[in-house]
């Protein structure tokens, strides 16, 4: 079971932002974008989510093509955190979470709600915070609680095995470190339990460390696509950033400065 | 049986507080509270034990059922239809000042109703068909303004706060001299003052126009609260609402047509009445909480039980003379829309 891009291309305003673009998550397995700024990995992920549309090219989710995918069942089998702007009404940070929760029929409400939604809040850390006002948090506990809601929009029966994915943007944007590392750590138990990730990310080190394959995107094309240990090389990195990089090996580590 | 019980019980209460619903049953009562003062309260006293226990004259059920129960009833639904579309446009357009009257919504249900008045006199003759005419084509002028401003607003984002303001503000002038114009050229017989129009009133109401009105509007109730959890999931962004399932632009589309309808019907028969559809789901909100589950039937019920005391005011302050009600509503409603900028500015 996989979630795959095959061939993408997307012209926007005459430019061309995704060239020729093929991926592909299994389940179980977390990748990683990385890439300069304006390389299209946001744009990349709004294709695979069904936001856009793209020119050429196919996506699927288990081979079933997406355009063929309800616009409810899309949201079953695929969860998405994004970069998100602010909310204008007071919503607690309970109604925030809660929006994660799919309606399937009211018997899975009553038996499971709570429970999921309990679990989901202890895992991420902000039980705490669920009586707040989600307009009163900080820019990273803000962050904390719609990854919550992410989670809980991948709850499934436990007799369902049902392929999920998990697409992530810059998720680790505004987080401290030890935010960091839970939310890293949850995304790996989460891979271990079946789900597969895209995660769009910054730190190379993070994206090396957690990451089973890595994709290199630059100006809309994949330039490398493979695991860690053998696409992350000195003058090829340096290539795509411009800025003198150095790798280490055993255990992988990337210096730039 | 049990397991059906259950299930119903956990619809009601998906997503919704204990304390919430307890706010709903409280706004309830007093909304049969209001309904039944307002009946027995007036220039003309009545009082409705006497009536149920059938001993008014029969000049005294001529006024009650005839003339006071309409009016309260035009004024409970009135209330109701613009609370809950209120709450509906601000929560499609997430922005904290739409109101249907600030956003030239009223004003074209009223330029609709108007217009259907002045030329429907000469090709629609036929009366009862003109009861069902008029909340239509008031229907049809507010569903053109909700567009106008969608496609107006789109891409503006939170930015489009004031840019639909100022839209509003352009929709009612051009409306108003609409108004203004086909109430000059009419004669008086066709076309009901233009205090009318712009300050409402519920006075004059006869059950043949009022039915027409009660079933569009109920129909209109009935659509709009299951939209309740999409509203929710809206105030995410249109994308995050899309990737949890919904299918947003015909959300979107019955939302708009449902407002426009509860609005349309209400302005076709009681005119322009301003600030209830903002005051309203504010009041509401600051009561029991932002979730549409909670705000909107919050809103029609809360909005049901202004509207009758206001137009109990209205009826009362001077008698035997009439205040518009929408005179009261704006009196208080323009202070707390002072209020509500200050506030955004400091934010």
């Amino acid at each position: 079971m996989s979630l795959n891009l095959e061939s993408v291309s997307l012209k926007l305003d005459n430019r061309q932002i995704l060239k020729d673009v093929s991926l592909e998550i299994n389940e179980g397995e977390i990748v990683s974008v990385i890439g300069p700024n304006g390389a299209g990995k946001s744009t990349l992920l709004n294709v695979l989510t069904g936001d856009i549309n793209p020119d050429s090219g196919e996506i699927s989710y288990d081979n079933k093509q997406l355009k063929q995918i309800s616009i409810q069942e899309r949201a079953f089998t695929r969860s998405v955190m994004s970069q998100m702007q602010t909310l204008v009404f007071n919503f607690s940070v309970k109604d925030v979470i809660e929006m994660g929760w799919l309606q399937r029929g009211n018997s899975d409400f009553s038996n499971n709600f709570s429970m999921a939604f309990k679990n989901v809040t202890k895992e991420c850390n902000v039980h705490n915070l669920i009586h707040r006002k989600f307009n009163s948090l900080s820019g990273g506990e803000q962050r904390r609680v719609h990854f919550a809601r992410t989670l809980l929009q991948l709850w499934r029966p436990s007799e369902s095995n049902d392929p999920r994915y998990l697409l992530l943007d810059e998720p680790t944007a505004n987080l401290d470190l030890s935010s960091e590392m839970l939310l890293m750590n949850i995304l790996k138990k989460r891979a271990s339990l079946n789900v597969g990730i895209l995660v769009i990310l910054h730190d190379l080190n993070l994206a090396s460390h957690f990451a089973d394959k890595i994709a290199i995107i630059k100006d809309g094309e994949i330039m490398a696509f493979g695991e860690p240990e053998k696409i992350m090389e000195d003058a090829f990195l340096t290539s795509i950033y411009d800025v003198p990089i150095k790798v280490k090996h055993d255990p992988l580590r990337v210096h730039y400065y | 049986m049990i397991s059906r019980a259950l299930s119903l019980k956990s619809s009601i209460t998906e997503f919704i507080s204990s304390k919430q619903l307890v706010i709903l049953f409280l706004l309830c009562i007093f909304t049969f509270l209001s309904i039944f003062i307002a009946i027995g309260t007036g220039s003309y006293d009545l009082s409705v034990i006497n009536f149920l226990l059938g001993k008014t004259s029969g000049l005294q059920n001529i006024v009650l059922l005839e003339i006071r129960v309409p009016r309260v009833i035009l004024s409970a639904i009135v209330g109701a239809s613009l609370g809950i579309a209120g709450a509906a446009l601000q929560g499609l357009f997430r922005n904290p000042l739409a109101d249907p009257g600030l956003i030239g919504v009223s004003a074209g249900a009223a330029l609709g109703a108007t217009t259907i008045i002045v030329i429907g006199a000469n090709f629609f003759p036929n009366l009862y068909l003109g009861s069902f005419l008029l909340p239509v084509a008031a229907i049809s002028g507010a569903c053109f303004v909700i567009f106008m401003l969608y496609v107006l607003t789109k891409g503006f984002g939170y930015q489009g706060v004031t840019y639909m303001l100022l839209v509003g503000i352009a929709v009612n002038a051009i409306a108003g001299v609409g108004i203004g114009i086909l109430t000059y050229i009419s004669s008086d017989a066709e076309l009901r003052s233009l205090t009318f129009w712009t300050m409402g009133s519920f006075g004059g109401v006869t059950w043949p126009l009022l039915v027409p009105a009660i079933i569009i509007i109920f129909i209109s109730l009935i659509f709009l609260i299951p939209n309740a959890r999409k509203l929710d999931l809206l105030q995410l962004g249109e994308p995050e609402a899309y990737r949890l399932g919904i299918d947003v632009q015909r959300v979107k589309l019955s939302i708009i047509f449902t407002s426009a309808s509860a609005v349309g019907a209400s302005v076709a028969l009681s005119g322009m009445i301003g600030f209830v559809g903002l005051v309203v789901p504010h009041l509401v909100r600051l009561i029991g909480g932002v979730n549409h589950k909670y705000l909107l039937p919050g809103s029609a019920l809360m909005g049901a039980c202004l509207m009758i005391i206001a137009d109990l005011f209205s009826r009362i302050l001077l008698q035997p003379a009439e205040i518009p009600v929408g005179l009261i509503t704006s009196a208080i409603g323009s202070p707390f829309f002072l209020w509500l900028i200050f506030r955004m500015k400091r934010l």
